[in-house]
This record gives C-alpha cells, structure tokens and sequence, in this order.
C-alpha cells in the first residue's frame, strides 16, 4: 500500500457510512531495530492546516482547546480500524461521537435547527 | 424512454443555463465595439466548456469521484487550499455581478434601485437553496431560462448578413482599439469558460448518480446544450452589433441591454430581456453558490448535498448561505454590475490554467479512468485554450487599466 498516494488525504466515512473528513496527516511509530509502522491517521484542521501554515495550525489549535476535552488536538484514529471501502476509507467508529463532526455538531445545533425548514 | 427525456432534459438545462450576466454583457459590448469581429472568441470559449463539461461528467460517472474530491485526493491539501482560495475569491466577484444582474433586472422593471435590491435578492437565493432539491434548482430555473432563446428570434428577425457573422468566426487582428479588443475577448473567453461549471457538472452527476451507462447522454448534453448556448451567445452579440455598432454607441451601462430586443420586439422586448436577465442571473446564482460549497465541502469531506436536510449537512448549507450574502454585499455597497463583470469574468480568465490543467492531469489518470482517459483532441484543445485565455488575461488586463475604459 502507497501511504501518500492511496492513504493521505483520502476521504474517510464512518461505522455508518456517513463521510468523517479526510486522512489529514498519518503518524508512524520508530521501532528499533524494525521498520517503523502505521499508528494513526489524524482527521483535524489542525494537521490539515499544519500543512499549509504552522502559525494558523497553533493559532487554530489554541481556539480549539477551549472547547473541552479531547480538543486542541488532533484526533488519532488507530491504523486498524480502517479499511477499504468503495472510493473512500471506512473507520468502525461513529463519527458523531467524535471530535471530527464537532464544529458540524455545533452550526447544527446553534444555528441550522433555529432556522425553519433546517 | 426515461433515457431519452433525461437527455432532453439535460441539453434544455444547459442551454437554458448558458447566459448569465457575464456571457449578455460581454457579448454586448463585443457587438457594440467590434460588429461580428469578436464571435471567433464566443466560439473559441465555448468550444473549451463543451469539452471540459463533458470531461467532468465522464469524470464523475466512470470515478465516482467529484473533481474536487479528487483534486485533495490526487494534488493534496496545500495545492487544494490554494486553488479553493482561488476559486473562492475569483467566484465570489462573479457571483456579486449576478446578484447585481438580477438587481439591474428588478431595477429596469420597477424604477426601485439596484442597492434595495440587493438583500432581497440574495434571500430569494438563499431560501431556493435551502428549501428545495438539485432538481429543481437545476431544471426549474434553467427551463426559465429559455427564456434567452428571445434573442436569438431577435436576432434573426433582424436578418443579420449571415456570411458576414461566419467571417467573424475566423479570429482577425483588429483595426483599432488593440488594448479594448483584446480585453473584450478575454472577458469573452472567461465569460463562457466558467471554472465553477465543471465542479458544479461533476458534483451534480454524482448527485444524480450517474454511471458508464451515462457516458453517451453525458456527451450529447455537453456538445448540444453547450452549442446551442454559445449561439445565443452569438445573437447577443449579433443583435448588438446591428443595433449599437452603426451608430458608434458603446454598451456602458446595464440600461442599455433592453435595447438588444426593443427595436425589433417593441414593449414585449423590454419585458423578455428584462426576464432573461433577471432568471439568467438568478440562476448562475444558484449554481456558483452551490458550486463554492461543494468544492469545500468536498476537498475537506464534509457532508454535503442538496438533497438531502439542512441539518444533515449544516457547515456546506450555512457555507453557501455565507457565500449568498456576502456576493450581495458588493450591489448593496453600489457596485456597478457591468464593472463588476468586466473585472470578474477577465480575472475568471486570468485564473483559468490553474483550475484547468491540474484537472486535465486527473483527466489523464488511469487510476480514475481506466480505459475512459482524455483522447490527444480534448487534451490539446482544452490546455491551448485556457492557456491563451489566461495568457491574453495578463497581457490585456494591466493595458486596460493603463489604457483606462
């Protein structure tokens, strides 16, 4: 498997088939002695925008942190538990559970809902 | 026999959904300055979108992937955020001279400016987006959109020297006004070769969930639907060079476009350019705003679609909802709507190459394709295109603001 051209920036979908943004970035672990190995794929602006600007990723991270536990990171999703599915990756979490649909979550419930018809 | 009305449905759409704002008002003052000297550059632009439509519909039925999706995929995330900022910049003009168009139309009809129009507009978008489904943006707004056909029974009413207008087919240097008419043909080109078309295409094919069974509708659509918008390009600009071009009157300002129609249809002609206007516009809204959404949406892996609820996917519909409003803000400020679209459609033009090759390289892809990659033709007629029209961009664009309009 090509981790650049087949894993990163793919899109991902979850337990439920529901899209959960992108492989943003992918984190390896050294071993010695050993070749090193997939750990995680990280799904957050944060990593994404670490790759276009350090600055804006801290600056974003910073912002995000107030927002509770588990945030001002990126959010790691263990390598096995994904695998191939149709055009995308599929996670066996649910994505609604997670920190990657926690801004949709939030325009959801605080805007979108208050509109009618939303 | 569903195939078949899908087909027709299709080519109607497009032809439908060809004028807008830009491609009315650059056909005008092409008219207006040159007579037929410039339809090589109606028929040059439209050319390059028949074959990059149906590059985004084969795209989409043979990958399923959209073309931004693919884009993030294929190119990763800091060429994707710079052509999505391009993108975004450059579209949002645009989308300001629609908004400002359907203002000019409303304005023309009732007397009550263009500012007051604005945010009106704009709700009416916003409430079509958020209410309603794909389809019934996608062909309710582009049947009315027939309405432009009105030109085209102008034009030929006016009974046009036929081999006169085939001449200016044929590209020609010009005789005077260098700098306006290299402008104007590159505000030609970027008017008919909307980069937001072929996202907005490709989204819509996955949304329709189109197929390889597809491959020969999607192909018929691009090149009659594609055609058939050019020539009501071309009798734009027919009728404006019959009309304004002997007297030597320029097209400067919006209140000039009912006189395309009135002297051959009278009061009736008012009203059908009036509506044209106002339904053309209102319609290349609809498609930018949705086209902008889906091409963040899509390169970040939100969930999105028209189809299904607002609260379903919140950040693309709150997205387009962002773009709507923020497009009236430049009309409610008092921006003119045919400066707005001289400026957006050269600086479409001028950004052409980036948005085109990257996606002629996925076009190229067997990874995606398979068997179903470019042939040499569509290759080389779509990179030589959009090159010369983004080259002419930077060459005529800083000459006429030297030159000033």
């Amino acid at each position: 498997m090509h981790l650049v051209a087949e894993v990163l920036d793919q899109q991902l979908c979850d337990s439920r088939g529901k899209p959960a943004g992108r492989v943003d970035g992918i984190v390896l672990e050294l071993r010695d002695d050993k070749p090193p190995r997939v750990a995680y794929v990280e799904v957050s602006p944060i990593t994404f925008l670490s790759r276009i600007n350090r600055r804006l990723s801290r600056w974003y991270a910073r912002h995000d942190r107030r927002f509770g536990e588990g945030r001002g990171v990126a959010f790691r999703v263990p390598w096995t538990r994904l695998t191939p599915s149709g055009t995308a990756l599929q996670i066996d979490i649910d994505s609604e559970a997670t920190p990657i649909v926690a801004v949709e979550q939030w325009l959801r419930r605080r805007i979108v809902e208050r509109i009618p018809g939303g | 026999m569903k195939r078949i009305l899908d087909l027709a449905l299709g080519i109607v759409t497009s032809v439908g959904g060809f004028l807008e704002i830009g491609s009315i008002a650059t056909a005008a003052q092409a008219g207006a300055s040159f007579g037929f000297q410039l339809a090589w550059a109606i028929a040059l632009g439209t050319l390059c979108i028949a074959f990059l439509v149906e590059m985004a519909g084969r795209f989409a039925a043979v990958s399923k992937h959209t073309i931004a999706d693919a884009m993030r995929e294929r190119f990763g995330a800091p060429f994707f955020t710079t052509l999505a900022a391009i993108m975004l910049g450059v579209s949002l003009l645009v989308m300001a001279a629609e908004v400002g168009g359907v203002g000019a139309a409303l304005e023309l009809a009732t007397g009550i400016s263009i500012p007051i129009w604005a945010i009106p507009v704009a709700l009416v978008a916003w409430a079509l987006l958020w209410y309603t489904t794909f389809g019934v943006i996608e062909n309710g707004v582009s049947l009315l959109g027939l309405v432009t056909v009105a030109f085209v029974v102008g034009a030929v009413k006016l009974h046009p020297q036929y081999g006169e207008v085939a001449r200016g087919l044929i590209p020609t240097l010009p005789k005077q006004d260098a700098a306006k008419y290299w402008f104007t043909a590159v505000s030609i080109l970027g008017a008919s070769i909307s980069p937001y078309l072929f996202f907005f295409y490709s989204s819509g094919a996955i949304e329709d969930k189109w197929d390889t069974t597809y491959l020969w509708s999607n192909r018929a659509i691009a090149a009659i639907g594609m055609g058939f918008g050019g020539f009501l390009s071309i009798a734009v600009l027919v009728l404006a060079a019959l009309i304004f071009h002997p007297h030597n009157i320029e097209v400067e300002h919006y209140q000039q476009l009912p006189e395309l129609l009135t002297p051959v249809l009278g009061r009736a002609g008012f009203w059908l350019v009036v509506a044209s206007l106002a339904i053309a516009c209102l319609g290349a809204t609809l498609e930018i705003a949705l086209a902008l959404a889906y091409l963040v949406a899509q390169g970040l892996g939100w969930t999105w679609g028209e189809n299904v609820k607002p609260r379903e996917d919140a950040r693309f519909c709150l997205l387009y909802t962002v773009l709507v409003f923020a497009a009236s803000l430049f009309s409610l400020a008092g921006a003119d709507p045919l400066k707005m679209t001289q400026i957006s459609m050269a600086l479409t033009a001028a950004s052409l190459p980036i948005g085109v090759l990257p996606f002629l390289v996925l076009m190229n892809d067997r990874q995606y394709l398979g068997d179903h990659t470019n042939r040499v033709a569509g290759n080389a007629i779509v990179m030589v295109i959009s090159v010369l029209a983004g080259v002419l961009a930077l060459i005529s664009i800083p000459l006429q603001i030297i030159g000033g309009s």
